[in-house]
Parts: C-alpha cells; sequence; structure tokens
C-alpha cells in the first residue's frame, strides 16, 4: 500500500533535492549567484547568529507569525460561528468573505497602499478626521509593523474562517441544543462545548498557518519591501534580500536553514504535545 | 554555432560553479538548452514612459534586417519587478540573452564574473565608420580593466525640477545653493507644498539617487578615490545634516520613508511636492498642458561651493550566451543608430548619450532637456564616487536593503548623521569585499 | 424537536426577525472587510491616464481586451493551473491515502518528511531550482512552472485529501478486498469514488496556488507569449509610475474564474480537519 505514496514522494524529491543539496552546499561557501566561492564551514551560520539584523528580524517574524496565527484564527472563527445558522444571504456572504484569500497578492498589496501610504490617501484622511492626528501607516517603523500584521491577519482570516468552519459542522446539533435546554448561555457553550469539540482544528490550523505565516514572503516584501529601517524585515525577506540584492547566497541560505530548523522542531513539539493529549 | 561551443567549453574550463563534486554536477545540469540559430534574443527594459516605450522598441527592432550571414533579432520585454533575480538565475544556468539591456551597473558585475563580452571590438568598428558622436565620458565610463564593460544607450541623469506655479504662489524665486533651498522649502512648507520630494521606500531606488546626487553635490560619495569604502567623511556628514535640517522644518514629507516611485510621481501630479530630484523626463510623466509648469533649475551649490549630481548610464550588454557574437555586435551596433525614434516619439524619459540625437530638433526645443545636458551631466558621477569608474560591487550597493535602510533613517530623522553613515559603512562592508 | 414546543410562543416569530439581524450585521462585516477589494473596483473604473474621459467608465476594461495580450495571458494562467491542479490530485489523492490508512514508522517519518520540505521557502532555493530546470530545458515553459506549482502545492493536498479519507470507513474497502480487489483497485472504486468532495477542496486549493503566483512565473516565464496573468499584469508598471486602471481593470478579470469557481463548488469545499495525518491518530 505504501506504494500509493511513491509518485508524491519520487516528485517531491525530484524538484527539491537538488536546490536543497546546493543550497546546503551554498550555506558553507562565501560565493555569490554565479560561483560557489571557498568553503567557509559554518561561518555563515556565525555571521547570521551574530548579525543583529538576523534578531530584529526574528523577533519581527515571531511577532508577524502570532499576529498571523492567532489574529486570523479568532477573526476566523468569529465568522464561522456567525456564518453557522441558516438565514438569507448566507451562502453568498461565505463567498464574499473568502475574496482576500483569493484576490492576487500583488494586487492587493497595491490597493492597501493605496489606502495607506500617502497623507492623501483614504486611511490618513479618516484617522486625521477622527483626531488621531498624522498616522503614517507605512512610514512610521512601529505603524509599519501593525500594518503589516493586520495585512496579513486580512489575508489570511478566510482560510481559519473555512477550516473553523468545517469543525463547526463536526459538531453534533443536539450536544449543543441539550446545553441550551439545560440553561447554558452563549458564553458557556462556546467554553464548554464549541471550543473544546473544534480543539483539533484549531490546533492544526495553528500549525498550518505558523508554517504559511514564517515562509511568507510575498505580503511583507509587496507592502513595505521590509522597511522603514528594517522594522518589517522578517528572517524570510532577509534571506531573500542577501541572496538576491546583496549577493550574498551563503548567508541567505543560511538563515532559510536556521528559519527552517527552528519551524519544524516547533512544529513537531507541537505535533507530540497534541499526540499526548490524544485529541479528537 | 561554433562561438556558441567554444563559449561554452570556455565556462565550463573556466570552473564556473567552483570544484566540489556536486558543482560539478551542477556545471553539467547547466547546459544550456540548444538555441534555434535562425535567431538572437534581445531583452530589453521597460524603459521610459512604460507601455509606449516598449511597442516603439519592438517596433524598432521588429524592423531589423539582418546583413549577409547575420542571424535575425527576437525583442522581449522584462519587467523591472525583481530584475536581478530575473538575470542572475538566467547568468546562472546560461540561458541569457544575445543582447539585453538591464540595470547600470549590472554590466560591472557580470564582466567581472566573465558573463558577457567586452564591446570593444564594436567601438573599434564605430570609430571606424566615424560615427562615434558619444557624447564626453561616456564610453570612458564603462570602461573597465576587462574592456568596455557595455555599449551607452541613454542616461538616467538626476536634475532639480521645481513647479514654477508652486514657487510663485509661495512667492520664492528657484534656489541656488543649500541655504536659498532651505528658504524655498521652508516658504512652500507655508503653502502645504513639499520642498524635496522623493520615495524612500524599500522597493525603489529614487531617495537613494536624491541622497547619492546631494553626496556627489558636496564633493562627497560613498567610496574613495581608489575604489574602497569611505562613507563616514566630513563631506557626507555635512550632507547628512544638510538633510537633516530639511526633515527638521518639514520640508521633506515623513511619509517619503515608505514611499513607492509610484507615490512620489503621484504627489507630483497633484501638486503636493514642489521641488526635488528627477529624471530629465520627469514632465513626461504629466498631461501635456501641465509640461511647461515644470523647470529644470540651475546646479545648486553646496556650502563648500561645490556642485554635482549623480547619473547613471543605461547601457547595452552582449552576453557569451549569443549563437553568435558577430550577429550580436552588428545588431547592437544598429540598435544604437536607430534608437534615436525614442526621442522622436517621446517615450524615453532619459538623456541621450549621442550627439546626433542630442542635437534632433525636438530635443534641440526642450529647454529643460537642454539645460540638463549643458549644465547637469558635466558634473554627474555614479553612485562609485569618488572612484574613477565603476564596479561590480555597486550593482549590490544600487537597491540594497543597505541603501533603503540609510534613506529612510535619514527621512526619520532621529539619527545622527554620523551614526547613520557608520551603519551604512558596516552594512556595505559585508557585501563589498 | 420536543424542545422547540416548551419553548414561549413569541419565540416563533424570533428565528425570522433574527435571521434578518444576522443577515445586516453580516453586511456590514462584509462590506468592512471587503474594503481593500472594493478599492480594487473603483480603480478599475477609473480612466486611464492621460484620457479626457472623467467619472467612472469601463474604458480600461475595453483598452485591456482591445490593446493587450490578456486573452493570452489569461489563456495560459488557465493552461498552468488547470495542469498542475490535475498532476497535484492525481499525485496527491493515493499518498493522502497512504497517510490516512497507513501505521507505523515509515508512514510517521513520511509525514515528517512531507512537512519538512513544505517548510523550505522556495524564494530562496529559486536559483538551483532554475539551473536544474534550465537543464531539461523547462525553462520559459509553462510545463516546468506547473511542475513547481504541483511540488509547492502537494504537502498540503495530501493532507486535504487524507483528511477527507478518514471521514470514510474502512469497512468499506476490507469489503472490497474480501471479494478479491486489490489495494489500487479499493482505493480507486470505493475510497475514491466516494471522495468527490475532498478532490474538488484538494483542487481548488492546488488552483488557486497556482493561479495566484508571481515569483515563480516572474524568474521562469521569458517569452511574451508565455506569459500568465499576474506577469502580464508587470507590464503596466512603469519605471516611475503605475497606469492603476488597466492593472485593476486585469485584476478584476484575473479574480473573476477564482470566485465563479466557488460559487459553483462552494459547498463541496471544506479545508476542516485538515492533517488528520499531520497529528497522528
Amino acid at each position: 500500500m505504501t506504494g500509493l505514496a511513491l509518485p508524491a514522494i519520487v516528485l517531491m524529491v525530484v524538484v527539491n533535492a537538488y536546490p536543497v543539496i546546493y543550497a546546503g552546499i551554498q550555506a558553507v561557501h562565501d560565493g555569490d549567484l554565479l560561483g560557489l566561492g571557498n568553503f567557509v564551514g559554518f561561518a555563515n551560520f556565525q555571521d547570521a547568529l551574530t548579525d543583529p539584523l538576523f534578531w530584529r528580524s526574528a523577533r519581527f517574524t515571531v511577532i508577524f507569525s502570532l499576529c498571523g496565527v492567532f489574529g486570523s484564527w479568532i477573526i476566523g472563527f468569529a465568522l464561522a460561528l456567525m456564518l453557522k445558522p441558516d438565514f438569507a444571504g448566507k451562502n453568498l456572504f461565505k463567498i464574499l468573505l473568502l475574496l482576500p484569500w483569493i484576490v492576487p497578492i500583488v494586487v492587493s498589496s497595491m490597493s492597501w497602499n493605496w489606502l495607506t501610504a500617502t497623507p492623501g490617501s483614504l486611511l490618513p484622511m479618516l484617522a486625521a478626521d477622527l483626531g488621531f492626528g498624522r498616522v503614517m501607516f507605512l512610514a512610521d517603523p512601529t505603524m509599519a509593523m501593525i500594518t503589516v500584521c493586520i495585512f496579513k491577519i486580512w489575508i489570511s482570516y478566510p482560510f481559519m474562517m473555512m477550516m473553523m468552519s468545517a469543525a463547526l459542522e463536526g459538531i453534533e446539533p443536539n450536544i449543543n441544543e441539550a446545553a441550551r435546554v439545560d440553561g447554558a448561555n452563549a458564553r458557556q457553550r462556546l467554553r464548554y462545548i464549541v471550543l473544546p469539540m473544534t480543539a483539533r482544528s484549531t490546533y492544526i490550523s495553528w500549525i498550518l498557518m505558523a508554517m504559511f505565516s514564517v515562509n511568507d514572503f510575498a505580503t511583507i516584501y509587496l507592502l513595505t519591501g521590509g522597511g522603514p529601517v528594517n522594522s518589517t524585515t522578517s528572517l524570510i525577506v532577509l534571506a531573500y534580500r542577501s541572496v538576491f540584492q546583496d549577493f550574498r547566497p551563503g548567508f541567505g541560505v543560511a538563515i532559510s536553514f536556521l528559519m527552517t530548523a527552528a519551524l519544524v522542531t516547533m512544529s513537531v513539539i507541537l505535533l507530540r504535545q497534541m499526540r499526548k493529549a490524544n485529541m479528537q | 554555432m561554433n562561438d556558441t561551443t567554444a563559449s561554452r567549453l570556455k565556462m565550463t574550463r573556466r570552473g564556473f560553479l567552483g570544484t566540489s563534486a556536486a558543482a560539478a554536477a551542477a556545471a553539467t545540469f547547466g547546459q544550456p538548452a540548444a538555441f534555434a540559430a535562425e535567431e538572437i534574443k534581445f531583452w530589453d527594459m521597460v524603459w521610459g514612459t512604460g507601455a509606449g516605450y516598449t511597442a516603439a522598441a519592438k517596433e524598432l527592432v521588429g524592423g531589423y534586417q539582418p546583413a549577409g550571414d547575420n542571424l535575425g533579432v527576437r525583442y522581449q520585454s522584462v519587467p523591472w519587478a525583481n530584475w536581478y533575480q530575473t538575470f542572475t538565475s538566467a547568468a546562472a544556468s546560461r540561458t541569457t540573452p544575445a543582447v539585453s539591456s538591464g540595470a547600470a551597473f549590472l554590466p560591472f558585475y557580470f564582466i567581472e564574473k566573465g558573463v558577457i563580452a567586452p564591446a570593444d571590438d564594436l567601438i573599434a568598428s564605430i570609430d571606424k565608420a566615424g560615427t562615434n558622436d558619444f557624447l564626453p565620458g561616456v564610453l570612458e565610463a564603462m570602461k573597465t580593466d576587462l574592456g568596455y564593460a557595455a555599449m551607452p544607450w541613454s542616461m538616467d541623469l538626476r536634475v532639480v525640477w521645481v513647479r514654477k506655479s508652486l514657487l510663485e504662489k509661495a512667492g520664492v524665486e528657484a534656489p541656488t545653493d543649500w541655504q536659498s533651498f532651505i528658504k524655498v522649502g521652508e516658504a512652500l512648507k507655508k503653502i502645504d507644498v513639499v520642498g524635496l520630494g522623493l520615495a524612500g521606500g524599500s522597493t525603489t531606488t529614487d531617495g537613494q539617487h536624491t541622497v547619492s546626487a546631494l553626496l556627489i553635490n558636496n564633493g562627497g560619495g560613498l567610496f574613495a578615490k581608489d575604489g574602497t569604502l569611505d562613507c563616514v567623511n566630513d563631506r557626507n556628514i555635512e550632507t547628512l545634516d544638510f538633510l537633516n535640517e530639511l526633515v527638521r522644518k518639514g520640508i521633506i514629507d515623513p511619509y517619503a520613508a515608505s514611499y513607492t516611485s509610484d507615490n512620489v510621481t503621484r504627489d507630483w501630479l497633484s501638486g503636493r511636492i514642489g521641488m526635488g530630484f528627477g529624471q530629465t523626463g520627469l514632465d513626461k510623466n504629466f498631461p501635456t498642458e501641465q509640461q511647461s509648469d515644470l523647470a529644470v533649475i540651475s546646479p545648486i551649490k553646496s556650502p563648500r561651493g561645490d556642485t554635482g549630481t549623480v547619473y547613471y548610464i543605461n547601457p547595452l550588454m552582449m552576453f557569451k550566451t549569443t549563437a553568435s557574437q558577430a550577429s550580436s555586435e552588428a545588431f547592437l551596433g544598429w540598435y544604437l543608430d536607430n534608437m534615436k525614434v525614442f526621442w522622436e516619439k517621446g517615450v524615453a524619459t532619459d538623456v541621450p548619450v549621442r550627439k546626433s540625437i542630442a542635437d534632433l530638433p525636438i530635443l534641440k526645443q526642450n529647454a529643460n532637456l537642454q539645460k540638463s545636458i549643458a549644465e547637469w551631466q558635466p558634473i554627474g558621477k555614479t553612485i562609485g564616487a569618488q572612484a574613477p569608474h565603476p564596479f561590480g560591487a555597486l550593482n549590490a550597493v544600487d537597491g540594497g536593503g543597505a541603501g533603503a535602510a540609510f534613506i529612510q533613517q535619514i527621512i526619520e530623522g532621529k539619527t545622527g548623521s554620523k551614526q547613520i553613515l557608520e551603519t551604512l559603512q558596516a552594512a556595505l562592508e559585508k557585501i563589498v569585499k | 424537536m420536543s424542545t422547540t414546543a416548551t419553548r414561549p410562543r413569541k419565540l416563533a416569530l424570533d428565528p425570522r426577525r433574527a435571521g434578518m439581524g444576522r443577515t445586516l450585521a453580516t453586511a456590514i462585516v462584509t462590506l468592512v472587510m471587503l474594503g481593500p477589494i472594493l478599492v480594487v473596483f473603483w480603480l478599475a473604473l477609473r480612466p486611464r491616464l492621460y484620457t479626457d474621459i472623467t467619472g467612472p467608465t469601463l474604458e480600461t476594461f475595453v483598452y485591456i481586451f482591445a490593446e493587450t495580450d490578456i486573452l493570452l495571458w489569461l489563456k495560459n494562467s488557465a493552461m498552468v493551473s488547470t495542469l498542475a491542479t490535475i498532476i497535484s490530485v492525481i499525485v496527491a489523492a493515493p499518498a493522502g491515502y497512504v497517510l490516512s490508512r497507513g501505521r507505523g514508522g515509515a508512514v510517521s517519518a513520511y509525514s515528517l518528511f512531507i512537512f519538512v520540505l513544505q517548510s523550505f521557502p522556495v524564494v530562496v532555493f529559486v536559483i538551483p531550482l532554475f539551473i536544474m530546470f534550465a537543464s531539461v530545458g523547462l525553462v520559459d515553459s509553462l510545463s516546468g512552472v506547473a511542475i513547481i506549482y504541483v511540488a509547492s502545492s502537494v504537502a498540503v493536498a495530501c493532507w486535504m485529501m487524507s483528511a477527507y479519507f478518514d471521514t470514510i470507513p474502512v469497512t468499506l474497502e476490507e469489503a472490497a478486498w474480501i471479494d478479491g480487489c486489490s489495494v489500487f483497485g479499493g482505493f480507486v472504486r470505493i475510497v475514491l469514488r466516494n471522495s468527490l468532495p475532498g478532490v474538488l477542496s484538494t483542487a481548488i486549493y492546488a488552483f488557486l496556488l497556482a493561479w495566484n503566483d508571481y515569483l515563480v512565473a516572474l524568474v521562469f516565464l521569458r517569452s511574451d507569449d508565455r506569459f500568465t496573468l499576474p506577469i502580464g499584469l508587470q507590464t503596466f508598471f512603469q519605471q516611475n509610475q503605475t497606469d492603476w486602471g488597466p492593472v485593476m481593470a486585469c485584476a478584476v478579470v484575473m479574480l473573476t474564474p477564482p470566485v465563479l469557481i466557488f460559487a459553483l463548488l462552494n459547498r463541496f469545499f471544506s479545508i476542516g480537519g485538515i492533517g488528520g495525518a499531520l497529528a497522528g491518530k
């Protein structure tokens, strides 16, 4: 039976093996994009781990991913709950609410830029009218971090909404109904029935979204390019820039290996925890 | 076809990808796909006015009739987005075209890596034909120890533009030096107009061009005369102090730290920006009836009495992956002789580098362009200033993350000039080896 | 339901009123969420630069269809995405079956292997990938790009298929095996035949990933006649400014097929329960 998995394995090995091995070789050399250069051992890894920008980027990667995971989960879950009962237009809203996920990111990043970039854009004007003064959504380092995180949540919530909708379908209506009859209010039903019964989907969706977020290059790069002053530079953006703009592929690839190692370790631990808890 | 085989062998012999076993495997993998012998490829960036330029270039190349045994040419437009990725992956896999335009410093990087053929023979044949009318210094700027890295076809020269109506409204005359620049900026600020428009976002180099122009204006630059990094010097500190004053007085817009080139162009169009550095074809972005409101002013003097600006020479390079070097040269020679249509049609936004084009009647009538050529071009330098000629590492400096962070720190205005330059020096040292 | 009978009578009216309230509330939330997308439509309806038209217009749409290769890009995008989707499903379905039914060390190792590969960021490895594809003539080729899309979607596709297979009782295949059916036969005839929603969900996921990609296509596609929509979009980006009208009109064209697909297949689409294989049983 395991033979059935062969096509997928072969495909993945064929496409990934050479690039990953090549990148592994690059990681221990000091070459540029056209030549391997000299063997330097783990110097690239050492450089990365001692570079303040690496740690700054690691910090933003964590912030960005946590927002991506929990922000989109909360919104996605809330919308899934909202869309659970039958009501007029439910299916239409379900499709419309998926749009942020469907719209190509090249396009949505432009429309977000249009909404936020200049003092004459819609959101800065609105903020000024509401008495917040001059809000620089993209030009102020802290605001840029917040804007990018919100952009990420906006792009990701449909995925969470779909995951959680499916999980909610799995709850027997009788259980909820019975609890209602027994006098459980909405909050209690959420706390003691809905959350535990969707826990498995919740954890899986967190792990997947963490993986998507850490590796998310386009969302950040297209909106801020990692600026201003590197405030929204995540590890993947730093790796990309090192490889393609600074012509330091060894350094960039070393960063991506460190990143992947951390990601896999974290996920494996989480999955093991889940298995231990025997979550269903 | 012999040429291809020869160059391929040469590449392998040079140990293109190093010596380890896996790299050897890579070299075998990297064999180029067989070329169709009937035509060679010409890649061209989306220059000038964009779609209009591309249509004109396509039409021009479509009319090329190769003489004798030379091969025909196929035009391919290449978008600017992630261009470094496009070119480096093509070079690494030897799938580059025969001839290509590209970013200013790409040829210097590529010639050091042995990817492109020097243009010496082509220049010799142009000399022989007696048609060498390149403007003074332009060809020399392409020269390296390995020969001419590429042919120049136009020059992205940064000049100071003003909107006459906005200066009038603010009741000021165009500035002549840094001191009066601040005065004009303050007056513009009073009517809510930006005095130094620039785009400092991380995906554009516009802000880096402006700051480079001002560094050179003050006789500074990022490199010393021997080509080593020299970011932290008195002249550069003075320039950053000047910029910091502009920031503090609100003459530079704080929003500019995230501006894309589109954002800044739109601010020019809407009248939010009254003054700033721009390409010599900045007015081409405006509707025809507003173009006359824009004017190039004379170079401004720094407190030391120096003038200067930055320029980028747009290159046309010949890759060794061509099916026939003779065909590449024949085409490139023909192209350089016929590209005047870009200026005749008004789709080019940069300065022509040949006298025969600069003297076209339509350009002679363009006062702004003539002023740029007469007053600004002679005082221009590359971002390699004060180094005598460009080199490959500039390719990484132009448009890298270090440069973007540098500009954004300036616009933010919270860090001391010396410290900003030290940060830049440290970041560039890792890139420029 | 007996419980309904015990409710006070006035509640009988409530569901409808509550329903209307919910429709209204959802509509407001949807409107807020879709703000940035309304911007896309709004910009698409604005006239192009340097035209004399004022006010909303469909001129940009006329322009992109008359003056650009958008139909060709549309065709290329459709071909690449369809090809990637089909291969993705064909490859992921049997692999997902193994993840769903298999037990033991090999399957766990396989699961981890998929996960690790999925965790590698493609953008950083584009150059070696490009060198490899160039050596076999798959650069500047729609099939080459499709293969990369399959490789990047196959992991999640496996999990999605596996999650759906989990819902199909294993007793069905066991009965077929007793009747002399092979493992593969049982998989195709029993499991796959009952998994249309799972297959469609996986297909939609793979389709969207391929349809919206621009980073891979930008590097791998080099000729005008092979451009996909996201790359065609790039031709409107000038050095210094962008003609938003045509870009946004293209964007509207670009998001129409996925929206139609969702509208048609919405009731089949579910990515819930994904990764039963991931978490182990």
